[in-house]
Protein backbone atom coordinates (compact mmCIF):
# COMPACT_ATOMS: atom_id res chain seq x y z
CA UNK A 1 0.00 0.00 0.00
CA UNK A 2 3.27 2.54 0.79
CA UNK A 3 3.09 2.64 -3.34
CA UNK A 4 -0.11 4.88 -3.53
CA UNK A 5 0.11 8.33 -2.42
CA UNK A 6 -2.63 9.52 -0.78
CA UNK A 7 -4.10 13.42 -1.38
CA UNK A 8 -6.73 15.22 -1.48
CA UNK A 9 -9.11 16.26 1.87
CA UNK A 10 -10.43 12.73 2.99
CA UNK A 11 -7.20 11.38 2.76
CA UNK A 12 -6.25 11.40 6.16
CA UNK A 13 -9.25 9.41 6.71
CA UNK A 14 -8.53 6.82 3.92
CA UNK A 15 -7.99 4.01 6.04
CA UNK A 16 -8.95 0.27 4.83
CA UNK A 17 -12.62 0.71 5.64
CA UNK A 18 -13.29 4.27 3.95
CA UNK A 19 -11.66 3.08 1.06
CA UNK A 20 -13.72 -0.40 1.12
CA UNK A 21 -17.23 1.82 2.04
CA UNK A 22 -16.25 4.34 -1.05
CA UNK A 23 -15.39 1.24 -3.39
CA UNK A 24 -18.59 -0.32 -2.82
CA UNK A 25 -20.47 3.13 -2.66
CA UNK A 26 -19.39 4.07 -6.26
CA UNK A 27 -19.59 0.65 -7.85
CA UNK A 28 -23.54 0.24 -6.84
CA UNK A 29 -23.83 3.58 -7.94
CA UNK A 30 -22.40 3.26 -11.35
CA UNK A 31 -22.93 -0.21 -12.17
CA UNK A 32 -26.11 -1.59 -10.40
CA UNK A 33 -28.65 -0.04 -12.21
CA UNK A 34 -27.41 -1.56 -15.34
CA UNK A 35 -26.75 -4.86 -13.43
CA UNK A 36 -30.38 -5.22 -12.28
CA UNK A 37 -31.85 -5.11 -16.28
CA UNK A 38 -29.06 -7.73 -16.74
CA UNK A 39 -30.89 -9.69 -13.86
CA UNK A 40 -34.34 -8.75 -14.99
CA UNK A 41 -33.42 -9.74 -18.55
CA UNK A 42 -32.52 -13.29 -17.35
CA UNK A 43 -35.72 -13.88 -15.76
CA UNK A 44 -38.82 -15.44 -16.98
CA UNK A 45 -42.26 -13.67 -16.92
CA UNK A 46 -43.27 -16.06 -14.02
CA UNK A 47 -40.72 -15.22 -12.12
CA UNK A 48 -41.05 -11.24 -12.73
CA UNK A 49 -44.65 -11.74 -10.93
CA UNK A 50 -43.46 -13.62 -7.99
CA UNK A 51 -44.08 -11.87 -4.47
CA UNK A 52 -41.33 -11.25 -2.88
CA UNK A 53 -39.05 -9.86 -5.85
CA UNK A 54 -36.33 -12.12 -6.78
CA UNK A 55 -32.93 -10.66 -6.76
CA UNK A 56 -30.95 -12.99 -8.68
CA UNK A 57 -32.89 -14.77 -11.36
CA UNK A 58 -33.18 -18.62 -10.34
CA UNK A 59 -33.71 -20.06 -13.44
CA UNK A 60 -31.95 -17.98 -15.77
CA UNK A 61 -33.20 -17.80 -19.53
CA UNK A 62 -32.55 -16.10 -22.75
CA UNK A 63 -36.03 -17.05 -24.09
CA UNK A 64 -36.21 -12.86 -23.53
CA UNK A 65 -33.19 -12.04 -25.84
CA UNK A 66 -34.98 -14.09 -28.20
CA UNK A 67 -38.14 -12.98 -28.30
CA UNK A 68 -36.73 -9.11 -28.64
CA UNK A 69 -35.42 -10.00 -31.90
CA UNK A 70 -38.41 -11.60 -32.94
CA UNK A 71 -40.81 -9.29 -31.76
CA UNK A 72 -39.57 -6.47 -33.02
CA UNK A 73 -36.84 -5.87 -35.46
CA UNK A 74 -34.21 -4.96 -33.35
CA UNK A 75 -31.17 -5.71 -35.30
CA UNK A 76 -32.80 -3.53 -37.69
CA UNK A 77 -32.54 -0.89 -34.94
CA UNK A 78 -29.24 -1.50 -34.12
CA UNK A 79 -28.18 -0.86 -37.44
CA UNK A 80 -29.66 2.11 -37.73
CA UNK A 81 -28.25 3.37 -34.72
CA UNK A 82 -25.03 2.08 -36.07
CA UNK A 83 -25.06 3.28 -39.29
CA UNK A 84 -26.30 6.70 -37.87
CA UNK A 85 -23.53 6.97 -34.97
CA UNK A 86 -21.04 5.99 -37.21
CA UNK A 87 -21.14 8.46 -40.33
CA UNK A 88 -22.01 11.16 -38.26
CA UNK A 89 -18.68 10.75 -36.32
CA UNK A 90 -16.88 10.34 -39.28
CA UNK A 91 -18.29 13.61 -41.17
CA UNK A 92 -17.52 15.24 -37.83
CA UNK A 93 -14.07 14.03 -37.51
CA UNK A 94 -13.88 15.14 -41.02
CA UNK A 95 -14.86 18.57 -40.69
CA UNK A 96 -13.67 19.16 -37.44
CA UNK A 97 -9.86 18.42 -38.24
CA UNK A 98 -9.59 20.72 -40.91
CA UNK A 99 -11.32 23.75 -39.26
CA UNK A 100 -9.57 22.92 -36.01
CA UNK A 101 -5.99 22.90 -38.31
CA UNK A 102 -7.50 26.23 -39.49
CA UNK A 103 -7.84 27.78 -35.62
CA UNK A 104 -4.66 25.87 -34.64
CA UNK A 105 -1.83 26.86 -37.04
CA UNK A 106 -3.08 29.09 -39.80
CA UNK A 107 -3.15 33.01 -39.10
CA UNK A 108 -6.72 34.08 -38.60
CA UNK A 109 -7.63 37.44 -38.44
CA UNK A 110 -10.70 36.67 -35.21
CA UNK A 111 -9.52 33.62 -34.14
CA UNK A 112 -10.62 34.92 -30.62
CA UNK A 113 -14.21 35.50 -32.21
CA UNK A 114 -14.66 32.13 -33.80
CA UNK A 115 -13.18 30.45 -30.99
CA UNK A 116 -15.88 31.88 -29.01
CA UNK A 117 -18.54 31.25 -31.64
CA UNK A 118 -17.98 27.80 -31.49
CA UNK A 119 -17.93 27.75 -27.91
CA UNK A 120 -21.47 29.56 -27.92
CA UNK A 121 -22.46 26.64 -30.54
CA UNK A 122 -21.38 23.73 -27.88
CA UNK A 123 -24.34 24.93 -25.46
CA UNK A 124 -26.62 25.22 -28.10
CA UNK A 125 -30.30 23.96 -27.36
CA UNK A 126 -31.06 21.30 -29.46
CA UNK A 127 -34.89 21.15 -28.79
CA UNK A 128 -35.39 24.66 -30.09
CA UNK A 129 -34.08 23.45 -33.85
CA UNK A 130 -36.39 20.94 -33.12
CA UNK A 131 -39.64 22.65 -35.16
CA UNK A 132 -37.83 24.60 -38.06
CA UNK A 133 -35.51 21.46 -38.93
CA UNK A 134 -38.81 19.31 -38.68
CA UNK A 135 -40.16 21.96 -40.79
CA UNK A 136 -37.17 21.25 -43.26
CA UNK A 137 -36.69 17.85 -43.53
CA UNK A 138 -40.58 17.67 -44.34
CA UNK A 139 -40.07 20.22 -47.06
CA UNK A 140 -36.86 18.00 -48.63
CA UNK A 141 -38.73 15.12 -47.87
CA UNK A 142 -36.51 13.76 -45.83
CA UNK A 143 -38.25 12.34 -43.05
CA UNK A 144 -37.60 8.74 -42.35
CA UNK A 145 -34.56 8.94 -43.43
CA UNK A 146 -30.77 8.28 -42.49
CA UNK A 147 -29.35 11.69 -43.36
CA UNK A 148 -32.21 13.24 -41.09
CA UNK A 149 -30.22 12.40 -38.48
CA UNK A 150 -26.61 11.77 -39.06
CA UNK A 151 -26.71 16.07 -40.19
CA UNK A 152 -27.87 17.57 -37.09
CA UNK A 153 -25.90 14.79 -35.17
CA UNK A 154 -22.47 15.83 -36.69
CA UNK A 155 -23.52 19.71 -35.61
CA UNK A 156 -24.23 18.24 -32.38
CA UNK A 157 -20.75 17.28 -31.54
CA UNK A 158 -18.66 19.30 -33.86
CA UNK A 159 -17.79 22.57 -31.40
CA UNK A 160 -17.04 20.07 -28.37
CA UNK A 161 -14.31 18.25 -31.42
CA UNK A 162 -13.18 21.00 -32.97
CA UNK A 163 -12.16 22.24 -29.77
CA UNK A 164 -10.76 19.68 -28.59
CA UNK A 165 -8.64 19.02 -31.77
CA UNK A 166 -7.67 22.40 -31.35
CA UNK A 167 -5.64 22.17 -28.19
CA UNK A 168 -4.54 18.77 -29.90
CA UNK A 169 -3.06 19.55 -33.01
CA UNK A 170 -1.51 22.82 -30.57
CA UNK A 171 0.35 20.14 -28.64
CA UNK A 172 2.28 19.24 -31.98
CA UNK A 173 5.73 20.50 -32.76
CA UNK A 174 5.53 22.78 -35.88
CA UNK A 175 8.93 21.83 -36.87
CA UNK A 176 7.50 18.46 -38.09
CA UNK A 177 5.46 20.15 -40.26
CA UNK A 178 7.70 22.49 -41.47
CA UNK A 179 10.33 19.43 -42.25
CA UNK A 180 7.78 17.60 -44.38
CA UNK A 181 7.06 20.89 -46.14
CA UNK A 182 10.53 21.82 -46.76
CA UNK A 183 10.46 18.00 -48.40
CA UNK A 184 7.84 19.25 -50.85
CA UNK A 185 4.63 18.52 -49.02
CA UNK A 186 1.98 20.75 -49.50
CA UNK A 187 0.64 22.61 -45.87
CA UNK A 188 -2.69 20.38 -46.68
CA UNK A 189 -0.32 16.93 -47.14
CA UNK A 190 1.50 18.26 -43.87
CA UNK A 191 -2.01 18.22 -42.25
CA UNK A 192 -2.97 14.12 -43.00
CA UNK A 193 0.32 12.91 -43.16
CA UNK A 194 1.99 14.41 -40.53
CA UNK A 195 -0.39 16.15 -38.09
CA UNK A 196 -3.57 14.16 -38.25
CA UNK A 197 -1.31 10.64 -37.49
CA UNK A 198 0.37 12.36 -34.79
CA UNK A 199 -2.62 13.35 -32.55
CA UNK A 200 -4.66 9.93 -33.47
CA UNK A 201 -5.18 9.43 -29.87
CA UNK A 202 -6.75 12.65 -29.38
CA UNK A 203 -8.95 12.25 -33.14
CA UNK A 204 -10.07 9.01 -32.11
CA UNK A 205 -11.09 10.22 -27.88
CA UNK A 206 -13.41 13.00 -30.21
CA UNK A 207 -14.39 10.23 -32.39
CA UNK A 208 -15.22 8.24 -29.30
CA UNK A 209 -17.64 10.96 -27.66
CA UNK A 210 -19.21 11.90 -31.00
CA UNK A 211 -20.48 8.32 -31.40
CA UNK A 212 -21.42 7.92 -27.90
CA UNK A 213 -23.85 11.51 -28.66
CA UNK A 214 -25.27 10.06 -32.20
CA UNK A 215 -25.79 7.00 -29.79
CA UNK A 216 -27.85 8.40 -27.46
CA UNK A 217 -29.96 11.05 -28.89
CA UNK A 218 -33.60 10.44 -28.66
CA UNK A 219 -35.41 13.65 -29.09
CA UNK A 220 -34.68 14.13 -33.01
CA UNK A 221 -34.95 10.52 -33.63
CA UNK A 222 -38.18 10.19 -31.96
CA UNK A 223 -39.44 13.40 -33.93
CA UNK A 224 -37.94 12.73 -37.44
CA UNK A 225 -38.24 8.76 -38.38
CA UNK A 226 -41.63 7.32 -37.31
CA UNK A 227 -40.95 4.69 -39.72
CA UNK A 228 -40.47 1.24 -37.52
CA UNK A 229 -37.65 0.32 -40.44
CA UNK A 230 -35.63 3.54 -39.47
CA UNK A 231 -35.73 3.82 -35.83
CA UNK A 232 -32.49 3.92 -34.00
CA UNK A 233 -32.38 1.99 -30.80
CA UNK A 234 -33.24 4.43 -28.26
CA UNK A 235 -36.84 5.02 -30.42
CA UNK A 236 -37.51 1.46 -31.22
CA UNK A 237 -37.58 0.16 -27.80
CA UNK A 238 -40.89 2.09 -27.03
CA UNK A 239 -42.40 -0.24 -29.66
CA UNK A 240 -42.11 -3.19 -26.77
CA UNK A 241 -44.88 -1.52 -24.86
CA UNK A 242 -48.15 -2.50 -26.14
CA UNK A 243 -51.49 -0.41 -25.15
CA UNK A 244 -51.76 -2.06 -21.64
CA UNK A 245 -48.94 -4.54 -21.67
CA UNK A 246 -45.11 -3.77 -20.54
CA UNK A 247 -43.40 -6.94 -21.53
CA UNK A 248 -40.34 -6.04 -18.80
CA UNK A 249 -38.19 -8.58 -19.41
CA UNK A 250 -38.07 -8.23 -23.21
CA UNK A 251 -37.65 -4.98 -22.86
CA UNK A 252 -34.82 -5.40 -20.03
CA UNK A 253 -32.98 -7.64 -23.25
CA UNK A 254 -33.59 -5.10 -25.53
CA UNK A 255 -32.14 -2.52 -23.37
CA UNK A 256 -29.26 -4.98 -22.71
CA UNK A 257 -28.10 -5.06 -26.14
CA UNK A 258 -28.49 -1.39 -26.48
CA UNK A 259 -26.47 -1.01 -23.96
CA UNK A 260 -23.34 -3.90 -24.46
CA UNK A 261 -22.13 -1.91 -27.52
CA UNK A 262 -21.31 1.14 -25.64
CA UNK A 263 -19.81 -0.38 -22.72
CA UNK A 264 -17.73 -2.20 -24.66
CA UNK A 265 -16.23 1.12 -26.34
CA UNK A 266 -16.06 2.27 -22.69
CA UNK A 267 -14.07 -0.69 -20.82
CA UNK A 268 -11.33 -0.70 -24.06
CA UNK A 269 -10.87 3.32 -23.86
CA UNK A 270 -11.80 4.31 -20.66
CA UNK A 271 -8.94 5.88 -19.94
CA UNK A 272 -9.36 8.49 -23.35
CA UNK A 273 -12.87 8.90 -22.99
CA UNK A 274 -12.09 10.34 -19.70
CA UNK A 275 -9.35 12.57 -20.56
CA UNK A 276 -11.33 13.37 -23.29
CA UNK A 277 -14.74 14.16 -21.80
CA UNK A 278 -12.64 16.55 -19.06
CA UNK A 279 -10.82 18.51 -21.63
CA UNK A 280 -12.90 20.87 -22.13
CA UNK A 281 -16.49 20.97 -21.03
CA UNK A 282 -18.82 18.57 -22.77
CA UNK A 283 -22.83 17.50 -22.56
CA UNK A 284 -23.23 15.78 -20.24
CA UNK B 1 6.69 7.53 -33.86
CA UNK B 2 9.76 9.50 -33.47
CA UNK B 3 10.64 12.22 -34.64
CA UNK B 4 13.15 10.74 -36.71
CA UNK B 5 11.34 8.07 -37.87
CA UNK B 6 8.49 10.70 -39.11
CA UNK B 7 11.07 12.63 -40.87
CA UNK B 8 12.19 9.35 -42.59
CA UNK B 9 8.73 8.30 -43.74
CA UNK B 10 8.00 12.17 -45.02
CA UNK B 11 11.34 12.13 -46.75
CA UNK B 12 10.87 8.34 -48.73
CA UNK B 13 6.90 9.37 -49.48
CA UNK B 14 7.15 13.16 -50.17
CA UNK B 15 10.03 14.30 -52.70
CA UNK B 16 6.78 15.77 -54.25
CA UNK B 17 3.44 16.22 -53.35
CA UNK B 18 0.92 14.49 -54.40
CA UNK B 19 -1.26 15.62 -57.10
CA UNK B 20 -4.60 16.08 -54.59
CA UNK B 21 -2.78 18.49 -52.78
CA UNK B 22 -0.93 20.44 -55.40
CA UNK B 23 -3.86 22.37 -56.43
CA UNK B 24 -4.98 23.38 -53.07
CA UNK B 25 -1.38 24.87 -52.04
CA UNK B 26 -2.55 28.33 -51.19
CA UNK B 27 -2.00 31.10 -48.88
CA UNK B 28 -2.02 30.70 -45.79
CA UNK B 29 -5.06 33.14 -44.96
CA UNK B 30 -7.11 31.22 -48.21
CA UNK B 31 -6.22 28.01 -46.69
CA UNK B 32 -7.90 29.11 -43.82
CA UNK B 33 -10.99 30.17 -45.17
CA UNK B 34 -11.73 27.28 -47.33
CA UNK B 35 -10.64 25.02 -44.23
CA UNK B 36 -13.66 26.36 -41.86
CA UNK B 37 -15.84 26.57 -44.89
CA UNK B 38 -17.55 22.93 -44.21
CA UNK B 39 -18.14 23.40 -40.14
CA UNK B 40 -19.49 26.59 -41.45
CA UNK B 41 -21.70 25.38 -44.63
CA UNK B 42 -22.94 23.11 -41.49
CA UNK B 43 -23.66 25.45 -39.04
CA UNK B 44 -25.32 27.84 -41.42
CA UNK B 45 -27.27 24.64 -42.47
CA UNK B 46 -28.09 23.51 -39.36
CA UNK B 47 -28.45 26.03 -36.81
CA UNK B 48 -28.18 29.40 -38.41
CA UNK B 49 -30.59 28.69 -41.24
CA UNK B 50 -32.77 26.99 -38.98
CA UNK B 51 -32.84 29.69 -36.05
CA UNK B 52 -33.87 32.23 -38.48
CA UNK B 53 -36.76 30.48 -39.87
CA UNK B 54 -38.10 29.55 -35.94
CA UNK B 55 -38.27 33.29 -35.43
CA UNK B 56 -40.16 34.06 -38.55
CA UNK B 57 -42.34 31.19 -37.85
CA UNK B 58 -43.23 32.33 -34.37
CA UNK B 59 -44.87 35.47 -35.81
CA UNK B 60 -47.22 32.93 -38.11
CA UNK B 61 -50.38 30.52 -37.98
CA UNK B 62 -48.96 27.69 -39.74
CA UNK B 63 -50.60 24.32 -39.17
CA UNK B 64 -49.89 21.76 -40.70
CA UNK B 65 -52.78 20.07 -40.67
CA UNK B 66 -55.21 22.88 -41.67
CA UNK B 67 -53.52 22.15 -45.18
CA UNK B 68 -54.16 25.91 -45.02
CA UNK B 69 -51.00 28.35 -46.29
CA UNK B 70 -48.98 29.87 -43.68
CA UNK B 71 -50.47 32.96 -42.49
CA UNK B 72 -48.92 36.19 -40.48
CA UNK B 73 -50.31 37.01 -37.29
CA UNK B 74 -47.91 38.67 -35.52
CA UNK B 75 -47.72 38.41 -31.97
CA UNK B 76 -50.43 36.42 -31.34
CA UNK B 77 -48.65 32.92 -30.78
CA UNK B 78 -47.08 34.84 -28.43
CA UNK B 79 -50.38 36.05 -26.63
CA UNK B 80 -51.77 32.69 -27.04
CA UNK B 81 -49.08 31.27 -25.15
CA UNK B 82 -49.38 34.17 -21.97
CA UNK B 83 -52.86 32.97 -21.43
CA UNK B 84 -51.54 29.04 -22.18
CA UNK B 85 -51.87 26.94 -18.79
CA UNK B 86 -50.13 24.51 -20.32
CA UNK B 87 -47.10 26.80 -21.21
CA UNK B 88 -46.75 28.01 -17.62
CA UNK B 89 -47.20 24.69 -16.02
CA UNK B 90 -44.14 23.03 -18.49
CA UNK B 91 -41.87 25.90 -18.19
CA UNK B 92 -42.28 25.62 -14.18
CA UNK B 93 -41.65 22.52 -14.57
CA UNK B 94 -38.70 22.50 -16.12
CA UNK B 95 -37.56 25.25 -14.05
CA UNK B 96 -38.33 23.42 -11.44
CA UNK B 97 -36.56 20.12 -12.65
CA UNK B 98 -33.62 22.27 -13.52
CA UNK B 99 -33.64 24.21 -9.90
CA UNK B 100 -33.75 20.86 -8.05
CA UNK B 101 -31.62 18.35 -9.92
CA UNK B 102 -28.27 20.95 -10.78
CA UNK B 103 -27.61 21.47 -6.72
CA UNK B 104 -28.62 17.48 -6.48
CA UNK B 105 -26.12 16.64 -9.38
CA UNK B 106 -23.51 19.06 -7.58
CA UNK B 107 -23.71 17.19 -4.55
CA UNK B 108 -23.78 13.90 -5.32
CA UNK B 109 -21.22 14.16 -8.18
CA UNK B 110 -19.25 16.10 -5.45
CA UNK B 111 -19.27 13.26 -3.02
CA UNK B 112 -18.39 10.80 -5.83
CA UNK B 113 -15.34 12.75 -6.94
CA UNK B 114 -13.92 12.85 -3.48
CA UNK B 115 -14.56 8.49 -3.13
CA UNK B 116 -13.11 8.21 -6.60
CA UNK B 117 -10.20 10.40 -6.00
CA UNK B 118 -9.25 7.93 -2.85
CA UNK B 119 -5.98 6.11 -3.28
CA UNK B 120 -7.22 3.12 -4.78
CA UNK B 121 -4.82 0.52 -5.76
CA UNK B 122 -6.86 -0.48 -8.88
CA UNK B 123 -8.39 2.78 -10.82
CA UNK B 124 -10.27 0.77 -13.66
CA UNK B 125 -13.37 0.21 -11.51
CA UNK B 126 -13.57 3.20 -10.43
CA UNK B 127 -13.67 4.54 -13.32
CA UNK B 128 -15.75 2.60 -14.86
CA UNK B 129 -18.50 3.39 -12.45
CA UNK B 130 -18.38 6.72 -13.18
CA UNK B 131 -18.02 6.12 -17.43
CA UNK B 132 -21.17 4.06 -17.79
CA UNK B 133 -23.76 6.06 -15.77
CA UNK B 134 -22.53 8.47 -18.60
CA UNK B 135 -22.35 6.40 -21.26
CA UNK B 136 -25.86 5.29 -20.78
CA UNK B 137 -28.59 6.28 -23.41
CA UNK B 138 -31.06 9.36 -21.05
CA UNK B 139 -33.83 7.36 -22.81
CA UNK B 140 -32.33 3.70 -21.24
CA UNK B 141 -32.30 5.68 -17.72
CA UNK B 142 -35.47 6.64 -17.96
CA UNK B 143 -36.36 3.18 -18.47
CA UNK B 144 -34.33 1.56 -16.46
CA UNK B 145 -35.74 3.70 -13.15
CA UNK B 146 -39.33 3.54 -14.64
CA UNK B 147 -39.01 -0.84 -13.73
CA UNK B 148 -37.33 0.59 -10.36
CA UNK B 149 -40.10 2.48 -9.93
CA UNK B 150 -42.53 0.03 -10.47
CA UNK B 151 -45.09 0.17 -7.76
CA UNK B 152 -45.64 -4.02 -7.84
CA UNK B 153 -42.36 -5.06 -8.39
CA UNK B 154 -39.65 -2.30 -8.45
CA UNK B 155 -36.79 -2.86 -5.97
CA UNK B 156 -37.31 0.68 -4.59
CA UNK B 157 -40.51 -0.30 -3.15
CA UNK B 158 -39.27 -3.67 -2.28
CA UNK B 159 -36.88 -2.29 -0.46
CA UNK B 160 -38.99 0.15 0.94
CA UNK B 161 -41.51 -2.45 2.74
CA UNK B 162 -38.41 -4.41 3.78
CA UNK B 163 -37.02 -1.31 5.41
CA UNK B 164 -40.56 -1.29 7.12
CA UNK B 165 -42.29 1.16 5.10
CA UNK B 166 -45.32 1.34 2.85
CA UNK B 167 -44.71 1.19 -0.73
CA UNK B 168 -45.52 4.01 -2.74
CA UNK B 169 -47.34 4.02 -5.82
CA UNK B 170 -44.74 6.42 -7.69
CA UNK B 171 -46.55 7.48 -10.90
CA UNK B 172 -50.12 8.10 -9.68
CA UNK B 173 -49.25 11.22 -7.77
CA UNK B 174 -48.04 14.01 -9.65
CA UNK B 175 -45.29 14.97 -6.18
CA UNK B 176 -43.88 11.07 -6.32
CA UNK B 177 -43.78 10.86 -10.19
CA UNK B 178 -41.92 14.39 -9.56
CA UNK B 179 -39.58 12.81 -7.29
CA UNK B 180 -38.78 9.96 -9.21
CA UNK B 181 -37.94 11.66 -12.36
CA UNK B 182 -35.54 14.41 -10.22
CA UNK B 183 -34.21 11.29 -8.58
CA UNK B 184 -33.10 9.87 -11.89
CA UNK B 185 -31.86 12.69 -13.25
CA UNK B 186 -29.93 13.45 -10.33
CA UNK B 187 -28.26 9.41 -10.73
CA UNK B 188 -28.51 10.06 -14.19
CA UNK B 189 -26.13 13.41 -14.55
CA UNK B 190 -24.26 13.19 -11.72
CA UNK B 191 -21.55 11.04 -13.02
CA UNK B 192 -20.49 13.52 -15.30
CA UNK B 193 -20.08 16.18 -12.70
CA UNK B 194 -18.01 13.57 -10.58
CA UNK B 195 -15.71 13.14 -14.24
CA UNK B 196 -15.39 16.89 -14.34
CA UNK B 197 -14.68 17.50 -10.49
CA UNK B 198 -12.20 14.45 -10.18
CA UNK B 199 -10.14 15.88 -13.01
CA UNK B 200 -9.98 19.13 -10.68
CA UNK B 201 -8.88 17.18 -7.85
CA UNK B 202 -6.15 15.64 -9.35
CA UNK B 203 -4.71 18.92 -10.19
CA UNK B 204 -4.67 20.26 -6.89
CA UNK B 205 -0.93 20.37 -5.98
CA UNK B 206 -0.19 18.04 -2.36
CA UNK B 207 2.14 20.16 -1.31
CA UNK B 208 -1.04 22.63 0.01
CA UNK B 209 -2.23 19.57 1.81
CA UNK B 210 1.02 19.17 3.27
CA UNK B 211 1.34 22.54 4.48
CA UNK B 212 -1.83 22.86 5.92
CA UNK B 213 -1.43 19.90 8.01
CA UNK B 214 2.16 21.83 9.25
CA UNK B 215 0.02 24.55 10.11
CA UNK B 216 -2.49 21.98 11.89
CA UNK B 217 -5.54 23.20 10.05
CA UNK B 218 -8.48 19.73 10.15
CA UNK B 219 -9.55 17.95 7.51
CA UNK B 220 -13.19 19.90 6.85
CA UNK B 221 -11.12 23.49 6.90
CA UNK B 222 -8.83 22.26 4.35
CA UNK B 223 -11.76 21.13 2.47
CA UNK B 224 -13.49 24.74 2.76
CA UNK B 225 -10.29 26.47 2.49
CA UNK B 226 -8.40 24.73 -0.36
CA UNK B 227 -10.10 21.98 -1.86
CA UNK B 228 -13.41 23.95 -2.78
CA UNK B 229 -12.22 27.33 -3.84
CA UNK B 230 -9.28 25.57 -6.26
CA UNK B 231 -12.21 23.60 -7.61
CA UNK B 232 -14.20 26.26 -8.53
CA UNK B 233 -13.14 26.47 -12.04
CA UNK B 234 -14.26 23.38 -13.08
CA UNK B 235 -17.67 23.47 -10.84
CA UNK B 236 -18.53 26.80 -12.62
CA UNK B 237 -17.67 24.85 -16.29
CA UNK B 238 -19.89 21.89 -14.78
CA UNK B 239 -22.61 23.81 -13.89
CA UNK B 240 -23.38 25.46 -16.73
CA UNK B 241 -23.04 22.96 -19.32
CA UNK B 242 -25.94 21.16 -16.46
CA UNK B 243 -28.37 23.67 -16.16
CA UNK B 244 -28.47 24.26 -20.26
CA UNK B 245 -29.07 20.13 -20.20
CA UNK B 246 -31.29 20.51 -17.61
CA UNK B 247 -33.61 22.90 -19.48
CA UNK B 248 -33.88 21.13 -22.42
CA UNK B 249 -35.04 17.50 -20.14
CA UNK B 250 -36.90 15.53 -22.57
CA UNK B 251 -35.97 11.85 -22.65
CA UNK B 252 -36.30 10.66 -18.95
CA UNK B 253 -39.86 12.17 -18.32
CA UNK B 254 -40.96 11.45 -21.36
CA UNK B 255 -40.12 7.56 -21.03
CA UNK B 256 -41.05 7.34 -17.26
CA UNK B 257 -44.21 9.41 -17.37
CA UNK B 258 -44.95 10.81 -20.54
CA UNK B 259 -45.73 13.50 -19.01
CA UNK B 260 -48.50 12.01 -15.98
CA UNK B 261 -50.30 12.56 -14.46
CA UNK B 262 -52.33 14.86 -16.76
CA UNK B 263 -49.60 17.35 -18.02
CA UNK B 264 -47.92 17.85 -14.25
CA UNK B 265 -44.88 16.04 -15.00
CA UNK B 266 -44.85 17.68 -18.66
CA UNK B 267 -41.66 19.44 -19.59
CA UNK B 268 -41.13 22.54 -21.86
CA UNK B 269 -39.18 20.57 -24.64
CA UNK B 270 -42.21 18.04 -24.26
CA UNK B 271 -45.15 20.57 -25.25
CA UNK B 272 -42.54 21.45 -27.67
CA UNK B 273 -42.64 17.94 -29.49
CA UNK B 274 -46.33 17.71 -28.50
CA UNK B 275 -46.83 20.90 -30.95
CA UNK B 276 -44.40 20.19 -33.47
CA UNK B 277 -44.69 16.52 -34.26
CA UNK B 278 -48.11 15.90 -32.78
CA UNK B 279 -50.49 18.57 -33.27
CA UNK B 280 -47.86 19.92 -36.43
CA UNK B 281 -48.99 23.51 -35.08
CA UNK B 282 -45.31 24.75 -35.96
CA UNK B 283 -46.25 28.27 -35.91
CA UNK B 284 -46.74 27.76 -32.05
CA UNK B 285 -44.31 25.76 -31.42
CA UNK B 286 -41.68 27.97 -32.85
CA UNK B 287 -43.36 30.49 -30.28
CA UNK B 288 -42.37 28.23 -27.97
CA UNK B 289 -39.02 26.98 -28.57
CA UNK B 290 -38.06 30.97 -29.06
CA UNK B 291 -39.19 31.22 -25.02
CA UNK B 292 -36.71 27.97 -24.45
CA UNK B 293 -33.95 29.48 -26.85
CA UNK B 294 -33.79 32.95 -24.82
CA UNK B 295 -33.72 30.87 -21.66
CA UNK B 296 -30.33 29.12 -22.81
CA UNK B 297 -29.04 32.10 -24.25
CA UNK B 298 -28.90 33.56 -20.73
CA UNK B 299 -27.12 30.94 -19.65
CA UNK B 300 -24.70 31.22 -22.33
CA UNK B 301 -23.71 34.26 -22.06
CA UNK B 302 -23.47 33.95 -18.46
CA UNK B 303 -20.81 31.23 -19.26
CA UNK B 304 -18.66 33.52 -22.02
CA UNK B 305 -18.55 36.36 -19.66
CA UNK B 306 -17.09 34.27 -17.13
CA UNK B 307 -14.37 32.55 -19.49
CA UNK B 308 -13.34 36.33 -21.11
CA UNK B 309 -12.46 37.30 -18.16
CA UNK B 310 -10.40 33.96 -17.16
CA UNK B 311 -8.44 34.83 -20.06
Amino acid sequence: MSAVTASGPLSMLSGKPLRGFAAAALLINGLFPALWILFTSLKTEGELTAKPITWLPHAPTLQNYMQAFSDQPLHIFLLNSFVVALLSTMLTLLVSVLAAYALARLDLRYRGLILSAIIAVSTFPLVTLLVPLFEIMRALNLLNTWIALILPYTVLSLPVCTLMLVSFFEGIPRDLENAAMIDGCTRLGALFKVVVPLSAPGVFTAGILAFVNAWDEFLLALSFNSNPLLRTLPVGIQLYQGEFAFPWPVISAALVVGIVPVAILIVIFQERVVSGLTAGGIKG
Amino acid sequence: MTTTSILKATDAQEQRPAAWTRWLDLGDRPLALLLLAPATVLLALIIVYPVCRLAYTSFFNLSLTSGMPAEFVGLDNYRLMFDDPVFWETTWNTVLITLITVPGALVVGLALALMANLPFRTQWPVRLSLLIPWALPLSFAGLIFAWFFHSEYGIVNDVLIRLGFEGIIWFNSPGWAFAAICLTIIWKTSSFMALIILAGLQTIPRSLYEAADVDGAGRLRQFFEITLPLLKPSIVVALIFRTITALQTFDIPYMMTGGGPGTSTSTLAMYIHQNTVSFLDLGYGSALAVVMFALSMCVTTVYLRMIRTKE
